[in-house]
């Protein structure tokens, strides 16, 4: 067996321990570290739709993004005068007046390791905090607002809004959050929905390529 | 008539209940009794745990502060070092209030109840933040027994000070299981970690003269109710309509009865009208049924958000009752 698949199977259990020294020694074996971070990638995957399914839950999430980010510390430097081939950067926070974060940072965690760079706004964020990480960033592809609570669902609204109404071009909408349906999403003008982290990174991927 | 307590029992014991119960009628709620501080709007505070609160101006409620200066709880494997339980009062002057308001509820027509929170699981994430909580759970398991182990032995010594001042016919004990889809952690790590403390604590009340538990996870958490039934809830409040709660009035009925299925978010929101109220609360009664079913908002206590709501739904259960009953 290849030391790649040692090193997806040690991400989707979330050994965070083991993953670094199986990622050198996939190195060693001669493995390009394209391939090597294309499998924790894919292992993400397999993680988000088991949790999606309900076959794992927000602990094991959490174990496995810890597990892969400490393997691409060890590919990091290999990666640092290449650009690795990023589908774009991905704006990300929880709008105005709302402060939950744990289902924005699993959403983070997908969408990141789905192969974006990530820029997490944090929680409580304004729609002209929003707009003003798309203009100070480059190569933004995807804006993605999370909201929890029913009243700041209209903040989400005034957020997609601004975001449209700005001028800036480019970039796609996705929202979600608990409160949050297909049809409340389409709305209020945004470009995307999903339910959960898995599908938000399967969504992302899907708006960035179009 | 039966009375608020009657009808009560009567429906979570598959008896015959004459009306549907309206939401928290039947619990008296006694607020006076000292435990947690929590914020009011606008204000930060830290609690007798150092847990720092902040309810920002115009928002919907509190929440702990996790960065790196206010986090209580630095590093589980040290816990001992940074968590230190807050003493319970003992003085008569501080439960004197909570006393003279119990003394003035006519128990043969309602429970004198007393509001515990935060839960166990609330507790450990509010001490270190949810991520470091549920991460300790795999990387640091023995602290974490030994932390929830030093909890559970606090929340027994304050369950002991309220029924030696108040005698509580009912306890609402708050702790948040699960998203709106799926329970925090998995049933087999809920069994280790969280199942042992609620069996110690609500045996404890029970054996004490607490007739009524009644757990509030507004979340789903159906994979959870043979814990719960296990541990001695008589009731979870909060069940969300997600977790199909037809479904588990069925399975579980006669073990355990369920308190909700009318969501929050659904009814209880800024542009909310009597009509979208009406409407849930029809489908939540006929859908399950007169016994073991308590129709009620999610939310935890008896009030809503948004002004109205909790009154507009019980408006609706009436008129339930009389199609129904
Ligand atoms: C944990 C929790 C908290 C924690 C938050 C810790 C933290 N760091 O985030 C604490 C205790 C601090 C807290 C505080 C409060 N909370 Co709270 N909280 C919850 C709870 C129990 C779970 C939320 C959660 O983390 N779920 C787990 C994650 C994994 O799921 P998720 O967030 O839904 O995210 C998933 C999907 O929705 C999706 N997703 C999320 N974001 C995005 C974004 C995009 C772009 C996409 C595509 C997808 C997507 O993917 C995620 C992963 O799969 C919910 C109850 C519930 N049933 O949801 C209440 C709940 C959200 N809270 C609520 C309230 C009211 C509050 C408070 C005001 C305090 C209070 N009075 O209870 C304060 C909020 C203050 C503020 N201004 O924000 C209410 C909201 C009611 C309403 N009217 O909307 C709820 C519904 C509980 C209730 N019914 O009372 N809360």
């Amino acid at each position: 067996m290849s030391k790649i698949n040692e090193v997806k199977a040690m991400v989707e259990a979330g050994k965070a321990r083991l993953v670094p020294g199986l990622v050198q020694e996939a190195l060693a074996e001669g493995n390009a570290a394209k391939d090597i971070l294309q499998g924790m990638v894919d292992s993400m995957r397999v993680v988000g739709d088991l949790f999606s399914a309900g076959e794992l839950f927000v602990p094991e999430m959490l174990m496995a993004a810890k597990a892969m980010s400490k393997g691409v510390e060890v590919l990091k430097p290999l990666f640092e005068d290449q650009s690795t081939s990023s589908l774009g950067t991905c704006i990300i926070g929880t709008v105005e007046g709302d402060l939950h974060d744990i289902g924005k940072n699993l959403v983070s965690m997908m969408i990141g390791s789905a192969g974006f760079d990530m820029v997490d706004l944090g929680v409580d964020v304004t729609p002209a905090k929003f707009v003003e990480a798309v203009k100070d960033n480059e190569n933004v592809k995807i804006v993605a607002c999370s909201g929890l609570l029913t009243t700041t669902m209209t903040k989400m609204q005034e957020t997609v809004q601004a975001l449209k109404a700005s001028g800036l071009t480019g970039f796609e909408v996705i929202v979600g959050g608990a409160p949050v349906s297909a049809e409340y999403a389409a709305s209020i003008g945004a470009d995307g929905f999903a339910p959960d982290a898995g599908s938000a990174a399967v969504k992302a991927v899907e708006l960035a390529k179009n | 008539m039966l009375t608020k307590k009657q009808n009560l029992l009567e429906t979570i014991k598959g008896g015959n209940p004459d009306r549907f119960v309206k939401q928290y009628e039947f619990m008296h709620f006694i607020m006076e009794a000292p435990g947690g501080r929590f914020p009011q709007p606008g204000e930060t505070i830290k609690n007798d745990w150092g847990i720092t609160f902040k309810w920002p101006e115009g928002q919907l409620g509190g929440f702990p502060v996790h960065d790196d200066e206010h986090k209580v709880l630095k590093d589980i494997t040290e816990w001992k070092k940074y968590v230190k339980a807050p003493v319970i009062p003992t003085s008569d002057e501080a439960w004197a209030a909570a006393i003279a308001h119990a003394n003035t509820v006519d128990r043969n027509e309602e429970f004198v109840t007393l509001f515990v929170a935060p839960g166990v699981f609330e507790m450990t994430h509010h001490l270190m933040s949810m991520e470091d909580a549920l991460m300790a759970l795999y990387e640091e398991p023995e602290a974490m027994h030994e932390l929830i182990d030093y909890l559970t032995e606090h929340e027994l010594a304050y369950a002991k000070a309220l029924i030696d001042h108040i005698h509580p016919d009912c306890i609402f004990h708050h702790d948040d299981w699960g998203s709106q889809k799926s329970s925090f952690i998995s049933p087999a790590m809920f069994e280790e970690f969280f199942l042992p403390a609620y069996k110690k604590i609500y045996a404890f009340y029970k054996a004490n003269g607490v007739e009524l538990i009644v757990h509030h996870s507004d979340s789903y958490a159906a994979n959870l109710v043979p814990f719960m039934i296990e541990m001695g809830v008589d009731i979870w409040q909060g069940v969300m309509t997600t977790n199909n709660t037809p479904e588990l009035v069925k399975q579980y009925g006669s073990q355990i009865s369920f308190m909700g299925d009318i969501d929050s978010g659904v009814v209880d929101f800024p542009a909310w009208t009597p009509e979208i109220v009406a409407k849930e609360v029809e489908r939540a009664c006929r859908n399950c049924g007169k016994l073991y079913f308590i129709p009620c908002l999610t939310q935890g206590g008896n009030w809503s958000s948004f002004p109205g709501v909790y009154d507009s739904t019980n408006e609706a259960i009436e008129k339930m009752t009389k199609e129904m009953f």
